[in-house]
């Protein structure tokens, strides 16, 4: 039944604790081999969508969890592709003491720090969010609120709520009530984690002078009294298109539009290749130059794994309609920290919300219409 | 024209009250219990101003949010978000747009000094004589500007709460909204579909909505400027920082 193709969690074992750093990075190698010469299996119960779905060559753990039942269910029998190949062979070396110079990167001095690194080192080898089943869902999860406890000592709960049938969030913007007080940045920074270093924004507020909307001469930074006479304000962040640029560019699908209309990122699928923040015409989104740092006591607990959980260095992140709130029924933080109501918050499909009414009576607007990217955010006066 | 038809029709629908409030005032007068004054106060809704208003069937004395829907409002760090701290779970009564409903978060409940009559003791006409040393000196009113500085234009002489209202009987002060509508009425219109005022907690479900009052100060309702939050460091578009 062993082919050249299989190997088993014993093999992964033999490897790992027969040989020193050498034997490991021989390993190593014939595992890469065995990758890249792997096919999909024709009699298992593969999704045959899977390889190309997930854009990562058919390595992300998928075709492992199809053919778990055909194998029994003892570990050590398992079928292991290289992604869980490199998984297993760290962290049996972490977990046994015999190998400790081939297994530098989980090495930690105190047992919490070699806790976080071994959780580091199974994170690195998930799969695309979509392509996760419910229990990887959980285990990530577990494992990130878990990662968060040990390494900012707050206590975290990460949501996975799925989009609701029939809702399309939409948003509206009353550029006649809007003062520029900015209490929505400032709620939007705290209700996201931003990083704190760079002082991350998704919302931009321009100041513009009565009589044209013209963002190429209005002001952003503006520190003075608001609101100032003949000025107005207009804010942006993004307008989650139903036709959105940013999407399509991602060479990894890391980014896409959920059924609710929010696009989304997987900040654990992103390679950082910025193609997105190139797309996008309305400059939505930012991109984590450096670590980003949120101080522990202005964490927000409430968390959504394609929201405002903890990001990393290297990734990009977007305004997502404070996804963690408004699945949850809530308004996002910018709707409700807004002290004019200059925002309207709610479901497109529901004849009966207030989004509805204001696009139904008032006369509302889109920034950059000819793009055609059919922005889910109007403007309108009174 | 057409305003003038809808604020004519707004006057007289106003004027239809299924209940007189003032039968209503002297039997609390008699009672003096917080539980009764609310129960008058989300008394027999009397929708306005719109097209197709259909009467809401009465509720209970109080519609209280059912206490699921109630979300913690708290933000990162427990702190609450500036509106959202002024929002009460208690509502008051109902209004009928179309055919959508709604109900309005109670003002009384934001209130230092409520319920009035806890020092306005009815037919006292305390609000004439101790206007001078009394205390409500932080109170300077500018608005409306022809009745510059006298209560009366707009408060009930013997209790403060009521309101005066144009050609019908004085209306709570939770009902504020349609005082405003004498001469605003394109801003109720507007508050009353959703683009103007603030929803409260959540995009579904029951709507909630704040009052006028709850944002514009009734004595002064102009808008103070003030220093906003810190803005960003990266402009990306307008002029070109050095």
């Amino acid at each position: 039944m062993r082919t050249d193709r299989e190997l088993t969690f014993e093999d992964v074992l033999r490897y790992a604790g027969a040989h020193e750093a050498q034997a490991t990075f021989e390993a190593q190698e014939t595992l890469l081999t065995v990758g890249r010469t792997e096919r999909p299996e024709p009699t298992g119960s593969t999704d045959p969508d899977a390889p190309s779905a997930c854009g990562c060559g058919g390595a992300c753990g998928r075709e492992d969890a199809g053919a778990g039942g055909e194998v029994g269910s003892s570990a050590l029998d398992k079928r292991v592709d290289r992604r869980n190949a490199l998984r297993m062979l760290f962290g049996a070396a972490a977990i046994g003491s015999q190998v400790a110079s081939a297994c530098t990167p989980l090495s930690g001095a105190t047992e919490a720090e070699r806790e976080a690194k071994l959780l580091e080192w199974e994170e690195y080898f998930k799969g695309h969010f979509k392509l996760m089943t419910a229990e990887e869902k959980a285990a990530t999860i577990r494992r990130l609120e878990r990662l968060t406890e040990l390494r900012k000592g707050v206590s975290v709960g990460i949501s996975s709520t799925d989009a609701q049938p029939g809702v399309v969030f939409g948003y509206a913007f009353n550029i006649s009530k809007c003062q520029g007080y900015r209490n929505c940045v400032d709620a939007c920074v705290s209700e996201n984690n931003q990083d704190r270093n760079s002082r991350m924004q998704y919302i931009r507020i321009f100041e513009m002078e009565d009589g044209v909307v013209d963002l190429d001469h209005a002001d952003a930074t503006f520190q003075h009294e608001v609101p100032a006479e003949g000025h107005f304000y207009l804010g942006t962040q993004c307008f989650q298109c139903a036709n959105p640029p940013c999407v399509p560019v991602c060479p990894v699908q890391a980014t896409w539009q959920e059924p609710d209309g929010i696009v989304v990122v997987d900040y654990d699928w992103c390679i950082g290749c910025r193609y997105c923040l190139a797309a996008c015409p309305y400059w939505a989104r930012r991109f984590n130059w450096g670590p980003p740092e949120v101080p522990a006591e202005e964490l927000n607990p409430r968390q959504h794994y394609l929201g405002n959980r903890l990001r990393k260095k290297g990734v990009v992140e977007k305004c997502t309609f404070c996804i963690q709130r408004s699945r949850a029924g809530r308004l996002p933080a910018c709707a409700e920290a807004c002290p004019t109501g200059a925002r309207v918050f709610g479901n497109l499909l529901d004849p009966d919300s207030e989004i509805r009414w204001v696009l139904e009576n008032k006369n509302v607007f889109r920034l950059k219409q000819d793009l055609n990217t059919e922005p889910r955010f109007w403007y309108f006066t009174d | 024209m057409l305003l003038t038809v809808l604020a004519l029709a707004g006057c007289r629908r106003v004027g239809e009250l299924p209940v007189d409030p003032h039968q209503t005032r002297v039997a609390r007068d008699s009672q003096a219990e917080p539980a009764a004054a609310e129960h008058e106060e989300a008394g027999p809704d009397s929708a306005t101003d719109e097209e197709e208003v259909s009467q809401a069937a009465p509720e209970g004395p109080l519609l209280f949010v059912a206490s699921g829907l109630v979300l913690d409002r708290r933000g990162p760090g427990g702190r609450l978000f500036e509106v959202a701290r002024r929002t009460s779970e208690r509502v008051g009564h109902q209004r009928t747009i179309g055919r959508k409903s709604y109900s309005i978060a109670l003002r009384s409940e934001n209130l230092t000094y409520y319920p009035c009559s806890s020092c306005h003791v009815p037919g006292s006409r305390i609000m004439h004589e101790q206007r001078a040393s009394d205390v409500h000196q932080d109170i300077q009113p500018v608005h409306p500007a022809e009745n510059n500085a006298v209560c009366t234009a707009c408060h009930v002489v013997d209790d403060p709460e009521w309101l005066t209202i144009a050609g019908t009987d004085p209306v709570p002060l939770n009902e504020a909204y349609r005082l405003c509508a004498q001469c605003h009425f394109i801003q109720v219109q507007a508050w009353a579909g959703g683009a103007h005022g603030k929803r409260l907690d959540t995009w579904r479900g029951p709507r909630v909505v704040m009052s006028c009052t709850d944002c514009h100060n009734p004595h002064d309702p102009g808008i103070p400027t003030r220093i906003p939050f810190p803005g960003p460091r990266v402009p990306r578009t307008g002029p070109r920082q050095p």
